[in-house]
């Protein structure tokens, strides 16, 4: 990793081209990792200790083992040399232009620019037109909704700014910014290759533009892509690796990159949050909600990547805190899909499904693509019984990312609670697929296997045994494995998996009534097989509880006693138990 | 999802509505008389008119002409100045809105053509429109929704007015869209509007009011079943439909998949933009589509509806029914992944309430209809060949539409396990239907597949019939036939020893049944229909009013043979769905088949022939493709060989990318008959194995492709002198048949092992099969196959000694009359053979005085053999003519029949190839 300090000057420099393009987004990321780079103790003042406390605290209290903070061997980076700003001719022009684009007079701005030549000017002026078209867009995409759906809103200037661009490019003269913008407009057309390409020499030349990584981002649909790209390796793509890991679902690659950034930037709000978000998908939530905790004491305004947080309670049912998580983000920001998520996310909890749909949907009008809105109003749905609506909802989620496992696996319930069980089994078998290490996917798909309409026990018995393997939280899947067996006359294979249930039931110091079945299953078993000590023993375990096995097992026991003692070669079948 | 769906179908108002308002004005300007400005007569402005009717017919939403096309239109309509002085009026006034007052004047002015009820006092020839005529209705919905937009909405009319205009003045193709060029030159139209005069024009106008109105209000089920309409209104140029048909299919088979572009941009162009411009056009032409699929799938260019349907898709994304068009591409073209994945997101959309012409109306229950997705799935992973799954899904199925009480959907499915079970044979579906199919289980016995079969026929007939589904009625009825024509009906409970078995189908069930299914076209009535024929309709309706309507019912029939006129009226919107054709179409296809198994030769290559020449159109490619096979095996009977591979060849061309196999399996058959009469053993052979690679397919096993396959081993065995072989490859082929219970294969199996034994000289042995084949034969009503039988037994009879002689030929005579009534060219001549032989052999028959007796039977089998190039059995005929003549001492005629069967002695000896050339394919 190069220094942090080449790396601070190279982002001071960076965040000012940026905001002086009015790449605004850009150039808050680049600032936020300007921030986030760790300062050297030897500079270290008081003032600068604000944004470093906590992210370093959740380092210590998770770290399990010492990351290596020193450069992966053989990566070298490349120096890119900082892009010198040419001589504005017409400084005044550009100056009105780039107020009229902050108060977004787009139209105004490009007008005042039309006759500068200057590559700052150029950009300035093609990309408020392409920001006039958008929004122009989606005026027109509310005024305009039609019957089926049907809405022709294209931005206007996209046939003219792709002229333009495409000869800029093609005389030489076009700069690192306006290639990320034609390859905006090449991925608006649908020309996803020339628009890869483009976003790539964009990035090489100059890469501190974050908003040209993520656009490059969402054009890398699978790894083969990803490997095909001939980046440079400058410290930015390590950022746009683990941000593409983390969308291919390689999520342990993405977290190691991640950890590889903190060396440079330890207080980075950005990484914590992606770390968070890989965290999550590995559903690992004491560590998010660890994480986000620090991260709201850090910045309490942060309304970004908060839906997680709130999903992160919901699982934990904590309703104060995500009653309150709510009511911050709501008094931040009420308009932004993730503060109606969190809402409808509490309405949820709250069990008040109406409403939260109600949310949920106010969340979709704000951004028709927000995925994950999609997915929970299908949960919803699903628990007011409204499944015809839930199956449509899952439907939209599953086409705008035909890799949300979730949606897949929504589907797939609602479908056996129709009871079409062969039919969800297709859904199923599509979110098993796709996220093959989660044990609730298996389990649901054993499920639907051992339903009374499909009966077909062994394909249950795999998904099962999958499921096992797959660190079963909720130990589902080892009890239903034991039970299916002694179902099917396979007692070796039962008692195998009662006593790892056990075992295991042993080891998180759980009780209930699986622990009296187990012990009940293993007595009778050992007892047929006449090995009678191990019977004993759990005879003796079952004394313990109360109900009608406690007799059973006395009398199992007094049974054994008498066999051992007065007739040793009797079958043992011959006593009721 | 539920609440956020927009209701479709609103009326908005465009640029083009407007324009259409612009001309009504000019139709029925404001307080002019009778025959406004610029027309000279009333025909002109008469022509106007009904232009207009049937654009306002055709607007509704998603895509409309631009202007440059309306310009086009009017142009076409009439040539002299009028018109242009339209288009220059619409241009001008057009061009005139430049503000949105000038909008919202033109809307409240162009009231003022409408007339009221209350402005009593209309002065006599002034023209006025009706407020409830189509137009009138047209312009008072444009006012209503020109009245209801936002001040957004008015400006947007403004720009997209502006584009509109502009795209016309430049001509320049707008982004992302495609130019439409070569639209339309069709000139002829003017002739059909100059004959118009006055009075039947205003006549007309009502009744085609009337006419509209009711077509609209009815409900009618939704098909359009012709590929000339289709193609009609794809190519505007006026060429015979059937050639285009052609040369575009030759197209498409010489590249399938390469460079697509050329071929199909001009589809897309055309279908995509042209004539797509209603909601219901849309839906009408997927219907198109589908029911082009469904006839002849594999001819349907995959990547060229792919490209459309994507564009359909982009453009309406809501119009679910496209998913279910790439599932049915999908499916033609056997990808499985993309079907089942299109299948899946169509229910998942629509959740089956969308398109379905058999659903009664929804009674707006929350649920959806996915057990019609379950049959969807069902059919499909029959068609791919997976049927365990298949029966799975279906009984799935039955248990939804159950849960659901969708009585038509669970006729519908059991008819479809029926069809599941018929087809595929399998052995036992213990288990899977017994669970859920509540007869069985009440009945607690466990039944054969084909008494489950039977009961879920019955089953299915009757849900059918109480619930008025006619097509279903009329397939199930021949589903019954087909099940009566192959198997014995036995009481279905038959316990106690000795209950009364009666063994036999009968030929009057089948045909009752048969008829009953045909009854369908009788008394077809509109079922009720969830879409209305309205798409169709509005297609039409711009065609018509371009053709002469004469050439509608006088087709020129351009000597094909196969183009119909059936299909000339199925175009009309009122006609016969092509579906029920299709029904009809299949019935004829099953006499045909009851027919040959029974063994009336000519009623079967009737019924062949009536479904080749009517039903070519309407019926799927399959069933037209059996017919085709029918006849040619006719021929090949009848007519020798020579005759029926010509046939097979036209017929290999008009199949080409169709049904392979059965055309396939045919040739094959033929071949290996006629290489075994030729004596060609290695070529019998060859092609037996090739035979059996066509059954061992890997999209499950076909039944009877399979004792097909080993009948042909076990005959080409036999030709080779190799009895024991032969003999076992028949009895293990028996074993089969008689485990699947194919009855008539049984009989014929039966036949065969009879002929080896006879072959081997065992005649003792021989007799027993030959006699069990007849009581097969005769339980099935198997006629000509019992002639056949009996023939066999009277060949056996002769063989155990000349004492037998004058029973054997008791036997032949008495099967005479089925076999020269019925019998091909084979049966026939190896049964004068045996009668002349039964003759010789006898010792009461004198040579010297009935010798024209033999000799005319055999010089009458020599011919016939001669014609299939049988060496062997026309070998024995001279060898037994030269005998008779050598008796009498006609030492010349001796001679000569002596020469001819040395010639065909030495063909069977030196088998050689002369250069026929489907021989020459392998």
């Amino acid at each position: 990793m190069s220094s942090k300090e080449s790396c601070r000057s190279e982002l001071r420099i960076a965040i000012r081209q940026l905001s002086d393009r009015s790449l605004y987004s850009a150039s808050k990321w680049a600032a936020e990792q300007l921030v986030g780079i760790e300062q050297d103790p030897a500079k270290f003042t008081p003032s600068n200790t604000r944004f470093q406390r906590g992210s370093s605290s959740i380092r210590r209290k998770y770290k399990t083992h010492e990351v290596a903070v020193t450069p992966i061997a053989g990566v070298s980076y490349v120096a890119t040399p900082v892009m010198e700003e040419d001589e504005l001719v017409d400084a005044d022009f550009y100056l009105l232009a780039k107020s009229y684009f902050d108060c977004r007079e787009y139209k105004r701005a490009a007008h005042v620019l039309r006759d500068q030549n200057g590559r700052k000017s150029v950009f300035l002026r093609c990309y408020a037109l392409y920001l006039a078209g958008e929004k122009r867009k989606e005026e027109e995409m509310i005024e305009l909704e039609g019957p089926l759906g049907k809405s022709d809103a294209v931005n206007h200037e996209l046939v003219s700014l792709e002229r333009e661009l495409s000869t800029l490019r093609k005389n030489g003269k076009i700069d690192p910014f306006c290639l990320f913008l034609y390859g905006l407009v090449l991925k608006q057309k649908g020309s996803e290759n020339l628009a890869r390409t483009v976003l790539v020499e964009s990035v090489n030349s100059y890469p501190w533009n974050w908003n040209a990584w993520t656009e490059l981002q969402s054009l890398c649909k699978t790894v083969d892509i990803l490997n095909s790209l001939n980046l440079n390796s400058h410290w930015m793509k390590e950022f746009f690796l683990a941000s593409v890991y983390q969308e291919l679902r390689m999520h342990n690659d993405s977290l190691s990159k991640y950890e590889y950034l903190l060396g440079t930037f330890g207080n980075s709000n950005y990484i914590q949050a992606q770390i968070a978000k890989a965290q999550y998908s590995l559903r690992e939530f004491d560590q998010v909600e660890a994480i986000f905790e620090e991260l709201l004491s850090n910045d309490p305004y942060r309304v970004e990547d908060m839906d997680m947080y709130s999903n992160v309670l919901y699982a934990k049912e904590c309703f104060s805190a995500l009653s309150y998580l709510a009511h911050r983000v709501f008094m931040t920001d009420k308009y932004r899909p993730e503060s109606c998520c969190i809402i409808g996310n509490y309405y949820s909890l709250k069990g008040q499904h109406e409403k939260s749909v109600v949310y949920f949907r106010r969340a979709l009008k704000l951004n028709k693509n927000f995925l994950s809105a999609w997915t929970l109003m299908g949960h919803e749905f699903v628990e007011m019984k409204n499944t015809t609506a839930a199956v449509d909802a899952y439907r939209r989620a599953v086409d705008i990312d035909p890799r949300d496992y979730r949606a897949w696996y929504g589907l797939g319930q609602a479908y056996e609670m129709m009871g079409m069980a062969f039919y969800a089994l297709h859904y199923f078998k599509k979110s098993v697929f796709l996220q093959p290490t989660d044990s609730r996917l298996w389990i649901a798909m054993a499920q639907c296997y051992e339903t009374d309409q499909l009966r077909m026990l062994d394909e249950a018995i795999k998904c099962y045994r999958r499921a096992a393997n797959c660190n079963d939280r909720e130990a589902i899947a080892l009890h239903n494995l034991a039970k299916l067996h002694s179902e099917l006359g396979r007692p070796e294979e039962a008692a195998f998996y009662y006593k790892k249930d056990l075992e295991r039931m042993e080891s998180e110091e759980r009780e209930g009534p699986k622990m009296v079945e187990a012990l009940l299953y293993l007595a009778k078993y050992y007892r047929a097989q006449k090995k009678f000590e191990e019977a004993e023993v759990y005879c003796t375990r079952l004394l313990d509880y109360t109900g009608p096995e406690r007799e059973t097992a006395k009398s199992i026991l007094r049974g054994m006693r008498s066999t051992q003692s007065s007739f040793p070669s009797m079958d043992v079948e011959h006593f009721p138990p | 999802m539920g609440g956020i769906l927009k209701q479709p179908g609103a009326f908005t108002i465009t640029p083009h509505k407007v324009s259409l308002c612009i001309l009504l004005k000019i139709y029925a300007p404001p307080a002019q008389i009778s025959v406004p400005y610029p027309f000279s007569s009333v025909a002109p402005h008469n022509r106007l008119g009904l232009f207009l009717l049937a654009l306002t017919k055709s607007c509704d939403d998603i895509l409309e002409p631009k202007l440059d096309e309306l310009i086009h239109q009017l142009r076409m309509m009439s040539q002299n100045w009028e018109a242009s002085w339209v288009i220059d009026q619409l241009m001008s006034r057009l061009s005139s809105l430049s503000s949105p007052d000038d909008l919202f004047n033109f809307f409240s002015d162009i009231r003022g053509i409408l007339g009221g009820p209350e402005s009593g006092a209309i002065e006599e020839d002034q023209v006025i429109l009706d407020m409830n005529s189509s137009l009138g209705i047209f312009l008072r919905r444009s006012v209503l929704a020109f009245n209801l937009l936002s001040f957004e909405g008015v400006s947007h009319l403004l720009t997209n007015l502006g584009i509109y205009c502009k795209e016309e003045f430049s001509n320049c193709p707008p982004y992302e869209e495609h130019s439409l060029d070569d639209s339309s030159s069709n000139l002829e139209t003017c002739s059909e509007y100059e004959n118009m005069d006055l009075e039947n024009f205003v006549y007309e106008k009502v009744s085609e009011e009337i006419e509209a109105r009711k077509e609209a209000s009815e409900v009618v089920s939704f098909h359009l079943h012709t590929p000339n309409t289709l193609l009609s209104l794809v190519d505007d140029v006026d060429l015979p439909a059937d050639s285009v048909s052609k040369q575009s299919e030759k197209v498409r088979v010489a590249s399938p998949y390469g460079d697509p572009s050329s071929n199909m941009l001009r589809d897309v162009d055309h279908s995509g933009a042209v004539f797509l411009r209603t909601n219901w056009q849309v839906q009408g032409y997927l219907q198109e589509q589908a029911d082009t699929i469904e006839k002849n799938g594999s001819a349907v260019s995959f990547n060229g509806l792919e490209i459309i349907l994507r564009q359909l898709q982009k453009l309406a994304p809501e119009l679910h029914r496209v998913h279910f068009l790439s599932y049915l591409n999908d499916l033609s073209h056997d990808d499985y992944i993309s079907a089942l994945e299109n299948l899946h997101c169509y229910f998942d959309y629509s959740a089956g309430t969308e398109g379905f012409d058999f659903i009664p109306s929804v009674g707006g229950n929350g649920f959806g209809r996915y057990e019609i997705g379950l049959l969807c799935l069902g059919m499909m992973h029959f068609h791919f060949g997976h049927p365990k799954l298949a029966l799975e899904v279906l009984t799935e199925a039955v248990r939804v539409s159950q849960q659901q009480s969708n009585d038509t959907c669970l006729a519908y499915t059991l008819a479809a396990i029926s069809n599941l079970l018929f087809e595929n044979g399998i052995s036992s579906t213990a288990g899977t239907l017994g669970s859920s199919y509540s007869p069985f289980t009440s009945l607690g016995v466990s039944h054969s597949v084909q008494q489950q079969l039977f009961v879920l026929l019955r089953g299915s007939l009757k849900r059918a019939e109480s619930l008025k589904l006619k097509r279903l009625v009329a397939s199930n009825h021949l589903a019954m036939a087909k099940f009566d024509l192959t198997h014995v009906q036995r009481p279905l409970l038959s316990f106690g020893p000795k209950t009364s078995m009666k063994l036999s189908t009968c030929p009057v069930n089948v045909c009752k049944e048969i008829r009953l299914s045909s009854h369908l076209i009788s008394d077809f009535s509109y079922e009720s229909s969830a879409m209305t024929i309205d798409g169709a309709f509005s297609t039409a309706w711009l065609r018509n009013l371009q053709k002469p309507t004469g050439s509608l019912v006088l087709c020129p029939d351009n000597g094909s043979g196969n183009c119909s006129n059936v299909s000339q009226f199925t175009a009309q919107p009122t006609s016969i769905p092509g579906s029920v054709l299709q029904v009809l179409g299949s019935s004829y296809i099953l006499r045909a088949t009851a027919w040959e198994l029974y063994g009336s030769a000519p009623l079967s290559r009737i019924n062949a022939l009536v479904h080749a020449t009517c039903f070519a159109d309407a019926s799927s490619s399959s069933d037209a493709a059996l017919a085709y096979v029918k006849l040619i095996q006719h021929l090949a009977v009848f007519k020798g060989y020579k005759e029926a591979f010509s046939a097979l060849k036209i017929a290999e061309e008009k199949f080409l990318s169709v049904s392979k196999s059965q055309i396939l399996l045919l040739k094959l058959q033929l071949l290996h008959q006629h290489a075994l009469h030729r004596g060609q053993l290695k070529l019998a052979q060859k092609l037996c194995d090739e035979l059996g690679v066509l059954a061992s397919r890997v999209t499950g096993v076909d039944m009877e492709l399979k004792t097909e396959a080993s009948l042909c081993h076990a005959r080409t065995l036999l030709a080779a002198n190799q009895f024991r072989e032969a003999a076992s490859v028949a009895h293990s082929l028996f074993c089969m048949c008689y485990k699947y219970n194919l009855q008539v294969e049984n009989a014929s199996v039966l036949l065969l092992l009879a002929e080896i034994h006879k072959k081997s000289g065992n005649a003792v042995l021989g007799l027993p099969y030959a006699l069990a084949s007849l009581s097969f034969c005769l339980s099935f009503n198997l006629d000509l196959l019992r002639a056949s039988a009996t023939l066999t037994l009277a060949e056996l009879w002769l063989s155990l000694g000349s004492s037998h002689a004058t029973r054997a030929l008791n036997l032949i005579h008495g099967a005479f009359p089925m076999i020269l009534g019925h019998g091909g060219l084979e049966l026939r001549s190896r049964a004068y053979i045996v009668e002349a032989k039964c003759y010789l052999c006898d010792s009461n028959f004198n040579v010297f005085e009935a010798y024209e007796i033999v000799i005319n039977s055999l010089k009458q089998a020599s011919e016939e053999l001669q014609l299939l190039e049988f060496h062997e059995l026309a070998a024995e005929a001279f060898y037994l003519m030269a005998m008779v003549y050598d008796k009498l001492g006609k030492l010349e005629e001796r001679e000569e029949t002596a020469a001819s069967f040395r010639k065909h002695i030495l063909a069977l000896d030196n088998p050689q190839d002369e250069g026929d050339p489907l021989v020459s394919v392998f």
